[in-house]
């Protein structure tokens, strides 16, 4: 209601209204109004690519400034130079020759640890229960990390029992060495384990069952990545050696490979969803296993040759040597090109990698490593309890050690020590050689377990080098500190080095 | 190999990336040798420099424009 309005009339002349009788109620009019946009039509579409396909896009490594070859510089002017220098340097040079001021001169620049020490006691409570071994260690790409596979060595039926493969953080304040980080279950038996060398959280494990697995640790819920299943290509015998190769053909890719007691060497390559094809693959067979007049003539035929081992040469991207279970080591070479006879289907054609047979060993050979610091030599271990320290020119070995009645189950190069190299024996000893000390006994023996409690594998760490891991049959992972005579190169040691490649007898 | 006043190699003798690496880091290491050498006795200078590693010797011979850089492995 208006109350007072004041009204003007036509002429001008207001006249107050009376608020009281004024009532002017303006009806009020509600209306009730909605608003509705009209049907939005929906309409469900899924899109699936059919084809796709792979595109990898990596830097080289060669975008290095090139050395300026003389573009803009005064070639009167360097030639000058050096006419003037060269006599000063050409003295020193000759001094140096001579000199001998520097004889048995050595500098300490990090603390001197003298002892070898167990830093971690690691184990998984659950696969003890059941008895499980550690049959396989592996440090990632950072150092930082090791894993180990349980499994059993010494049964040989099919059985299906789970096993594990534990993961343990060393860098971790809260380190709990009765709880790995990441267990992963695994279908069959693990017979060994190799981390990726430069992705730290990829690890890759070859089966009892004869499969290929590759899991990635940092993603707990579902760390299966790829595997390669049970088809015609897979092995039918148990995985004994994984291996990441580079890849020659794609620069920084690298590829996985797998050695098993079946004979056959493959090359696996990833597919989608998860599958593991074969990329390429070597077969070894008993007739085409070349033979040097001197090996003692022993039973051949069509038989395959178990491979229990491998090592890829550093130098040589493919050249690697193969340990089998006739005692043999045989150096092979991818680029091989005869083809092997295949007996069973498989999508891909096998060839015959093998190129030289060294003198055997009396029994399988467990373990093969090539020295990283000269490309011929390397150690192979065996069922004999002898370590033969061969070179890739002779058949016959340059160096035999009989260090133990019992098996020796993995030998392996140091990582900076040319001279220095680590076996696993069957009596439960880590042996640390040192070639420049004595030729003939250890220089360190290390107990890892007793009751003649085997060690079946151990690994150096490669980023830090003082620390070597070491498996064994009670299902414990021992992480040993070792002294500072262990890491570091000494002045003199590649040449000791090339005079022991260099005895060859033959 | 030799490089120039601003560490840039001119000539060598080794691959490119290892030439690279060391003319960088010698020039430098030469330079804060000479200014040592200078900052002790103003008149004196810096003649010839060496490096002795567990691994070899590298020995450095500078001027006012060029360095020679010579790595060598001492004998047995």
């Amino acid at each position: 209601s208006v109350h007072g309005a004041a009204r003007l009339n036509a002429l001008g002349e207001g006249s107050m209204c009376d608020s009281r009788s004024v009532r002017l109620t303006e009806s009020v009019f509600f209306n009730q109004k909605s608003c509705q946009t009209g049907e939005v039509a929906m309409a469900e579409v899924a899109v699936q690519s059919r084809s796709s396909r792979d595109a990898a896009v990596q830097t080289d490594q060669s975008a290095v400034p090139d050395v300026q070859q003389g573009a803009c510089v005064d070639d009167s002017g360097v030639l000058a130079f050096l006419r003037r220098v060269e006599e000063v340097v050409i003295k020193e040079l000759n001094k140096n020759v001579t000199s001998r001021a520097f004889d048995g001169f050595d500098v300490n620049w990090t603390d001197q640890n003298r002892t070898v020490l167990c830093l971690h006691t690691l184990s998984y409570p659950e696969a003890q229960d059941q008895h499980l071994q550690v049959t396989g260690v592996s440090w990632n790409a950072t150092g930082s990390v090791v894993a180990c596979s349980y499994g059993r060595l010494n049964d040989g039926d099919w059985s299906t029992e789970k096993s594990y493969v534990c993961t343990w953080n060393l860098d971790r304040r809260r380190l709990d060495p009765q709880r790995p980080d990441l267990v992963v279950d695994a279908p069959s038996s693990v017979m060994c384990l190799a981390f990726h060398p430069s992705q730290p959280s990829l690890i890759a494990a070859g089966l009892f069952s004869g499969e290929t697995v590759v899991w990635d640790t940092s993603k707990p819920e579902d760390p299966l990545m790829w595997r390669t299943g049970m088809t015609d290509d897979t092995h039918t015998d148990p995985v004994y050696q994984v291996h990441w190769l580079p890849d020659a053909k794609h620069g920084n890719h690298v590829q996985l490979l797998s050695a098993s007691t079946d004979g056959k060497i493959l090359v696996w390559r990833e597919e989608r969803d998860g599958r593991l094809m074969v990329a390429e693959g070597f077969a070894l067979v008993a007739q085409q296993i070349p033979r040097s007049a001197q090996l003692r003539k022993l039973v051949w035929g069509e038989a395959a040759v178990g491979v229990t081992s491998l090592s890829f040469s550093h130098f040589d991207p493919h050249v690697f040597v193969v340990g089998v279970e006739g005692g043999f080591s045989l150096k092979c070479s991818t680029a091989a090109d005869t083809p092997a006879p295949c007996r069973t289907g498989g999508s891909v054609p096998l060839r015959a990698p093998a190129e030289l047979a060294f003198s055997p060993h009396s029994g399988p050979v467990y373990s093969v490593s090539c020295s990283p610091f000269h490309r011929n030599l390397f150690l192979s271990c065996g069922t004999d309890g002898q370590v033969h320290l061969s070179s890739m020119l002779q058949t016959q070995p340059l160096i035999s050690l009989q260090l133990s009645t019992k098996y020796l189950f993995c030998v392996r190069w140091s990582p900076v020590r040319p001279l220095v190299f680590a076996v696993a024996s069957g009596e439960g000893d880590v042996h640390l050689f040192d070639f420049e000390k004595s030729s003939q006994k250890p220089a360190v023996s290390i107990k890892q377990a007793v009751d003649e409690c085997p060690v079946y594998c151990l690994e150096f760490n490669t980023k830090q080098t003082q620390l070597l891991a070491a498996g064994d049959a009670a299902g414990t992972v021992k992480v040993w500190q070792l002294s500072s005579d262990f890491t570091e190169q000494r002045p003199r040691e590649m040449n000791h080095l090339e005079q022991l490649a260099s005895e060859l007898t033959d | 190999m030799v490089v120039n006043a601003e560490g840039i190699p001119i000539r060598t003798t080794l691959d490119n990336s290892t030439t690279v690496h060391y003319a960088g880091l010698l020039h430098q290491l030469t330079m804060k040798a000479r200014s040592t050498v200078r900052d002790i006795d103003p008149q004196n200078d810096l003649t010839f420099l060496r490096i002795r590693s567990k691994k070899h010797e590298i020995m450095v011979a500078p001027d006012k424009e060029y360095l020679l850089i010579v790595i060598q492995n001492p004998s047995e």
